[in-house]
């Protein structure tokens, strides 16, 4: 079975869609030829396009932006129904969505899991299942927790699932979880840990984070 | 006071919707050139408030703020904005504060600006099945959540003839 990972992390570099993919990996390689394709702002070529309509999976990986699609894969799932609607590839394709979001709740990936199933039914893909991931800048800190132990207890769970859909091509729910780690301590490490320690390395305190730069709209008022 | 954003040709805005003030409105159309936002988080901790990239879209955050309406003139793209019009929604991020707050026992993000914006979107486009409607629906109401609108609407139009009415 050819199985065509897709990150669409807009990141030049590490990204946790690629971290969720890895994770993923180990669990469908047997027998399974798989293939990796990068979207970020490089567009895909013809022959990429080709080859993921000709796949016989694909999982696509990204991240949650303003509640949906982040533009450039949105873009590049533009392409690829066009490039369906002139070569109709594999007809038995079927698509799997791995979501990260910023957020902690899991569920808040729902919107975008709705989008990739809508964007199925335009291509004549058949949709298979979603996962959304809260709290995904965790990632990164946890590359190297293994599945299924401490906070990634049901991630572990999930990619089990996910794993044995893609295995025999099948649908499924789709699963929208958080890490086994308090919605409260999150808050925090984000807070101190991330957004402050960010802050300072570029030279700004925690108040600068809230500066307020305006400008004048075209009937005079300001913001 | 409406700081509009469209993904029609030059030629059907002026057709259908030309009864857009220029004076009192801004109005962003696909006209130049608009970069991926690249996850980089720089518009909260490198630059508050402003984009890094070098485009004409860097501001989006501050130009949002000094609007009393966000409104979006779309395609309704498998139950979602069109990739120009979600790009420019993407490079607002900006418009809001990096920390977190909890909304309905939701995290969202916490509110750079005092103020509130209205945020109404039009949905156009040929066909559109009923699940592309509720997850347009669904968005709609998400994204004016996490920008704190203070209302939202929702239209769809089958037709450009029908955007008409959107004035």
């Amino acid at each position: 079975m050819r199985i065509a990972l897709v990150n669409g992390s807009p990141k030049g570099g590490a990204s946790n869609s690629g971290i969720l993919l890895e994770k993923l990996k180990p669990l469908i390689a047997e027998g399974n030829e798989l293939n990796a394709y990068r979207v970020n702002v490089k567009p895909l070529k013809p022959e990429q396009y080709r080859e993921l309509n000709e796949a016989d999976v694909l999982v696509l990986a990204f991240p949650l932006y303003f509640d949906a699609i982040p533009s450039h894969l949105l873009r590049a799932m533009v392409e690829m129904e066009k490039f369906r609607q002139q070569e109709p590839g594999n007809r038995e394709l079927i698509v799997y969505a791995l979501i990260n979001n910023g957020f902690y709740e899991g569920h808040q990936c729902k919107i975008a899991a709705d989008i990739v199933s809508n964007w199925c039914s335009r291509c004549g893909f058949r949709f298979g299942m979603a996962i959304g991931h809260g709290a995904g800048e965790m990632f990164k800190s946890l590359s190297r927790v293994p599945l299924g132990k401490g906070p990634l207890k049901n991630l572990g769970k999930a990619m089990d699932q996910l794993s044995a859909a893609i295995l025999t091509r099948s649908s499924a729910g789709s699963l929208f979880i958080q890490p086994n780690f308090p919605r409260i301590a999150w808050r925090l490490a984000a807070t101190h840990s991330f957004w402050h320690a960010q802050a300072k390395k570029n030279g700004l305190r925690p108040k600068d984070l809230r500066r307020q730069p305006f400008q004048v709209s075209r009937n005079g008022n300001q913001g | 006071m409406r700081l509009i954003v469209h993904d029609l040709a030059e030629q059907d805005f002026n057709t259908w919707l030309g009864g857009f003030s220029r004076d009192t409105d801004e109005i962003i159309g696909e006209q130049e050139t608009i970069r991926h936002c690249v996850g980089c988080f720089g518009c909260w901790v490198r630059t508050p408030g402003t984009c890094v990239l070098n485009d004409s879209y860097k501001h989006m955050g501050e130009r949002l703020a000094a609007y009393e309406e966000y409104v979006f003139i779309t395609r309704n793209v498998y139950g979602g904005y069109s990739p120009f019009v979600s790009n420019v929604l993407n490079r607002t991020l900006p418009y809001v504060l990096p920390y977190f707050l909890t909304k309905n026992g939701e995290t969202h993000h916490q509110q750079r600006y005092e103020r509130q914006i209205r945020f109404t979107v039009h949905f156009y486009g040929e066909g559109m099945s009923e699940a592309e409607r509720e997850t347009a629906r669904s968005l709609v109401r998400a994204n004016a959540l996490n920008l704190d609108a203070s209302g939202y609407k929702v239209s769809f139009h089958d037709t450009l003839n029908s955007l008409k009415e959107v004035q």
